[in-house]
């Protein structure tokens, strides 16, 4: 990032100049600049694109008023995404004229998009939006040679879940042993030690970490070369597969959605989940998606830890799940959508996603997460949370699903080396083009 | 073989033979007026996307391009990709194997609910009507959610139903994992939603069959299946050919069942068929040359398999 | 009976439909019409348990959709809590336009299809032209190329044309869609009407637009019927176009509205699901209810006779 801030340093003034005399004469007509023309932010409807039910209405609710506050005249709208199949309709909707004005992306997916052109470049506004403060693995994911382009909007970090009601007085594990060790212990005929379906690949990952392995390294030369195979990851996976196989009862095809139906059900011992998943356990009985307020999801029952590392006193890197937040190129209001963008960067409105279990976008940001066992785990987590290989090619590895293949093999108990094998040679093949 | 009664007014080969001396008038501009509003919707609609289907095939044509950036051109480099890889083979294979069962099966299927139609009084013809009516009026994505859930691990109506009568436990018993039983699955849905055309149309092309010509020949002694393939499949011959081809053509290219099946279980590097692999090589991973490369030669293979119909097609023309 | 040959192996239940006794005597006609009658409710049975299933759950409350032991009938646990949730729910877009979206998207598509397909079949099916033969194969081939292939082609068309999340640009690639089928089907079924008949209506004294009109077209109504169906099924059905097309909440169509209600991060609403499957399933099944009538009518035989 230190070429973009020497970018920003230059670019400052010209921006501050700019943002002035916008101030200081907002009805002046525009010169012929083009830049300046768009400083003037005339009236608009902005639309918002925001992925999943993550972002809570509160939320929602704050950054509509705050900005048509702000901005006189000026409608916003948010619309609903769907995470399945988002890569697909980013690459048609942005590349076209009626593209949204402002989206929420995965942090994974968002270099396929930076590397493509399809983001405006913020790299001027870094400062502005946050400088240094911001999480700096969104930073990353969001930045592509050098520009930066989309900014880190939320983080969260899978945690372990789990119910008294179930773990009963097994101790929350200090380390990495006893955490496996807790799963046997707690694994029986009708429970799962630990909860892992079969194509739940992001959950399968602090296997490989936690025991020193890696997805995917890079050489100078740019080659990446896959990391299943290697002696730590295998060690890894074979944890996984020994878990799968006599400790889970999750069906080997399933994924990782509707956790809280076989919680509810009694049938969990530990849940590594995002720590808002204890909203659809600690549900109502009788809400329109059921949970189970009453018996394993009663507050005094649930309760979560982040995953303990090798040693006591430090925490197994999970996959950093989360998302950053782009103006589209084609974005037909980019200086509306900027405003909106800063809101979203407010301490206001990250104070409402950090009530809400998750890790804000600014490292400064991370007081606001509450005092409770969750939010702790969650930020424990973060701290200690891995990304995915920083390649723009990344997230045609995910859409491809042999990820999810390579879990459904382990599940089944296919032989963990063949298929580490396969695994490193499919990631290479895309990842080197 | 006791009679084939010539039916006196109308020989069957009459309805399949290529267009009559009527119209000899070559020159005659009114053909082509006919013709004008579809050429111009095919022109554009589909000549144009084909061509860029064409040149996209020869480029290194990725997601930075579809944003704007410059395609640079490779030869035949997609092509090459595609053809060397393993993967194109497997699916290949996987796509015909999967057509050539559900072909015969909703074809078989289809005729036979044809012609149970014909037979039945007015009140059951009404009631099969009503469940072909349903089955074909489902929306393909939620036909796929029923099914698939149906056919849920844990609370599938159809392993529940599996361990009543057969008295072992089929709780668990995961449907879309294994392959094969992901194209029984598959197959099932496919066939399903493919029968009620294919119902229909021979049903309305088989109540075109003179009914003096059919009972002619069962006056002369002639029984049910010959009547069928002396009379009733003649006649009905062109539609037949047509429904093949388009069956053929459909199942092969079978997208939107394959793709939502694939979100609910299984594996997509060995349940991927032709139309979704190459929607997964291009809109979801961003490869859209090499994408249109594997379009060209399944087209290419397409062609190959329905080549002798093409040709008939000409030939009846001369 | 040789019968078999034709209904291999998984079909062999189906099978006695061309299977009767030679001399039909009334005990034997009694026992096939019974056994004719088996088939048709089993047929019957196949074809609408899914359905069935579908509207069952519907009116299940949640818990009880997803339970280890189905319920399968709602019986005293019925609820219309999922129709008033699939319907109202504002975290999604509203049902009502995505409704009239679909219906104006499925009309236009119909009726521009059938009029351009019946006008192009009837001139390759009556008349001898240059290109007839070259029009012919072009309509099959082009049915072979896999659309998904396509899809961004589509898109920057659509686009460059302003057309994006408008009935009409949707419209006209729907047209395009179904209109090689459509052609080809009603070209089967012109070739499939003699032309002696027109002949001998010319005879009677009939021009011979008059003739086409009055004797080849009510021989057509079961193919305008049959592949109007197809068109119209086709572009209610069809979602992955409309989901690249229509990316905004208020111009979704019903498939593309139906798929929200699975979300990869949130729990699906099954019963939900199902209750907006149902809907979306109505219309397509009053409109086969209505024209399924006009198709077993006695126009068709009527003509045939005649």
């Amino acid at each position: 990032m230190k070429r973009a801030r020497n970018v920003v340093a230059a670019a400052t003034t010209v921006t501050l100049a700019l943002a002035l005399s916008a101030c200081a004469s907002g009805d002046t007509p525009a010169d012929d600049s083009g830049e300046t023309a768009a400083e003037e932010a005339p009236a608009g409807d902005i639309r918002v694109w925001l992925v999943g039910s993550d972002t809570p209405e509160e939320a929602r609710e704050h950054l509509k008023t705050t900005f048509e506050a702000e901005n006189e005249g000026s409608t916003l709208t948010i619309e609903e995404q769907s995470w399945t199949g988002l890569v697909d309709k980013y690459t048609t909707a942005l590349s076209g004229s009626d593209s949204p004005d402002l989206v929420e992306i995965g942090n994974t997916q968002a270099p396929a998009f930076t590397s493509a052109g399809a983001f405006l470049d913020l790299t001027d506004s870094y400062e502005e939006l946050g400088g240094d403060d911001l999480l700096p693995g969104f930073v990353e994911s969001g930045s592509f040679e050098g520009q930066f382009y989309a900014a880190p909007y939320y983080s969260g970090a899978r945690v372990g879940i789990y119910s008294t009601e179930i773990t009963g007085d097994v101790e929350v594990p200090a380390t990495w042993d006893e955490y496996l060790a807790n799963i046997e212990t707690l694994a029986s005929d009708e429970v799962s030690g630990l909860y892992t379906p079969g194509k739940d690949w992001r959950n399968g990952m602090v296997f490989v970490w936690a025991n020193g392995g890696d997805i995917a390294t890079v050489d100078d030369s740019g080659t990446w070369t896959g990391g299943f195979s290697s002696p730590e990851s295998i060690t890894g996976l074979e944890q996984l597969q020994d878990v799968m196989l006599n400790s889970n009862h999750a069906p080997a095809d399933s994924d990782e959605t509707d956790p809280q139906v076989p919680f509810c059900a009694g049938e969990i011992g530990y849940l590594t989940a995002p720590s808002w998943v204890r909203w659809s356990i600690a549900a109502a009985e009788d809400a329109e998606v059921p949970g189970c307020l009453e018996t394993y999801g009663a507050e005094d029952k649930l309760s979560a830890f982040a995953i303990p590392g090798a040693e006591e006193g430090t925490y197994a890197p999970v996959l950093a799940g989360g998302s950053n937040i782009a103006i589209p190129t084609n974005a037909p209001n980019p200086e509306l959508a900027r405003s909106a963008l800063e809101i979203i960067l407010s301490d206001d409105y990250q104070e409402i996603l950090a009530a809400n279990g998750l890790v804000p976008a600014k490292v400064s940001q991370a007081e606001f997460m509450a005092d409770d066992a969750f939010s702790q785990a969650s930020a424990a987590a973060a701290a200690a949370a891995q990304l995915t290989p920083a390649s723009p090619l990344w997230a045609d590895v995910e859409a491809s699903g042999v990820l999810e293949d390579s879990f459904v093999k382990l599940a089944q108990g296919e032989d963990v080396a063949t298929v580490a094998a396969e695994l490193d040679a499919e990631i290479e093949g895309t990842l080197n083009g | 073989m006791t009679t084939t009664p010539a039916a006196p007014k109308a020989p069957p080969e009459a309805f399949v033979r290529p267009p009559q001396e009527l119209r000899t008038k070559k020159s005659s501009p009114f053909p082509y007026a006919l013709l004008t509003p579809a050429l111009a919707v095919l022109a554009v609609l589909v000549a144009w996307p084909i061509l860029k289907l064409l040149v996209t095939s020869f480029q290194e044509y990725g997601r930075a391009q579809a944003f704007g950036a410059p395609p640079e051109w490779v030869g035949l480099d997609n092509y090459v990709e595609v053809l060397t890889s393993g993967e194109f083979y497997a699916v290949l294979a996987r796509s015909v194997g999967f057509m050539v069962v559900a072909v015969v099966l909703t074809m078989t299927l289809g005729t036979l609910v044809a012609l149970l139609m014909i037979r039945l009084g007015k009140a059951m013809r009404m009631l099969v009507t009503v469940g072909l009516l349903l089955a074909w009026a489902m929306p393909a994505l939620s036909t796929v959610m029923v099914w698939g859930w149906m056919f849920d691990t844990r609370y599938g109506v159809v392993n529940y139903l599996l361990t009543q009568v057969t008295g072992s436990d089929w709780a668990g018993h995961s449907w879309l994992i294994e392959p094969l039983s992901f194209f029984l699955v598959l197959g099932l849905i496919v066939v399903w939603m493919g029968v009620p055309f294919i119902a229909f149309t021979m049903y309305a092309g088989l109540t075109q069959v003179p009914v003096e010509t059919l009972e002619a020949s069962q006056l002369d002694g002639a029984n049910a299946r010959q009547r069928f393939f002396q009379i009733q499949v003649p006649f009905v011959r062109s539609i037949i050919i047509v429904l093949i081809v388009l069956s053929v053509i459909w199942d092969l290219r079978v997208f939107a069942q394959v793709y939502a099946l694939q979100g609910i279980g299984g594996l997509y590097e060995k349940t991927s068929t032709l139309g979704v692999w190459i929607y997964q090589k291009g809109t979801a991973s961003g490869d859209f040359g090499f994408a249109a490369a594997a379009a060209v030669v399944m087209v290419f293979i397409m062609l190959l398999i329905s080549l002798y119909y093409v040709r008939q097609t000409l030939k009846e023309d001369d | 009976m040789a019968a078999s040959t034709l209904t291999a192996g998984p079909t062999a239940p189906a099978a006695p439909v061309v299977v009767t006794t030679k001399r039909p005597v009334p005990p034997g006609r009694i026992a096939a019409n019974v056994l004719f009658g088996v088939l048709g409710a089993v047929v019957f049975v196949c074809s609408a348990f899914p359905v069935y299933w579908m509207v069952s759950s519907s009116f299940l409350p949640t818990n009880l959709v997803r339970a280890t032991v189905p319920t399968f009938f709602p019986g005293s646990d019925f609820t219309v809590d999922n129709y008033v949730r699939a319907v109202t729910d504002d975290t999604r877009a509203d049902f009502l336009p995505a409704l009239q979206t679909s219906l104006t998207v499925t009309f236009l598509t119909l009726v521009a299809a059938l009029v351009i397909a019946f006008l192009a079949s009837v001139a390759i099916g009556r008349y001898r032209f240059r290109g007839r033969k070259q029009f012919i194969v072009a309509i099959l081939v082009v049915q072979m190329i896999p659309g998904e292939a396509m899809l961004l082609t589509y898109f920057q068309l659509i686009d460059g044309w302003g057309m994006l999340n408008m009935v009409f640009g949707l419209t006209i690639l729907y047209v395009a869609m179904v209109l090689p089928f459509t052609v080809w089907t009603l070209r089967g079924f012109v070739t499939a009407v003699p032309v002696e008949l027109e002949e001998a209506a010319m005879i009677d004294g009939c021009s011979r637009t008059r003739a086409f009109w009055k004797v080849t077209f009510p021989l057509l109504a079961p193919g305008l019927v049959s592949t109007g169906v197809f068109a119209f099924i086709q572009a209610w059905n069809e979602f992955v176009l409309a989901l690249v097309i229509m990316s905004r909440p208020e111009s979704m169509t019903l498939p593309v509205w139906l798929r929200t209600f699975q979300q990869a991060t949130k729990a699906t609403d099954y019963g939900a699901l199902m209750a907006g499957s149902v809907l979306v399933a109505i219309p397509v099944i009053v409109f086969f209810l209505f024209v399924q009538g006009r198709m077993t009518g006695g126009l068709v035989s009527g003509a045939v006779k005649g």
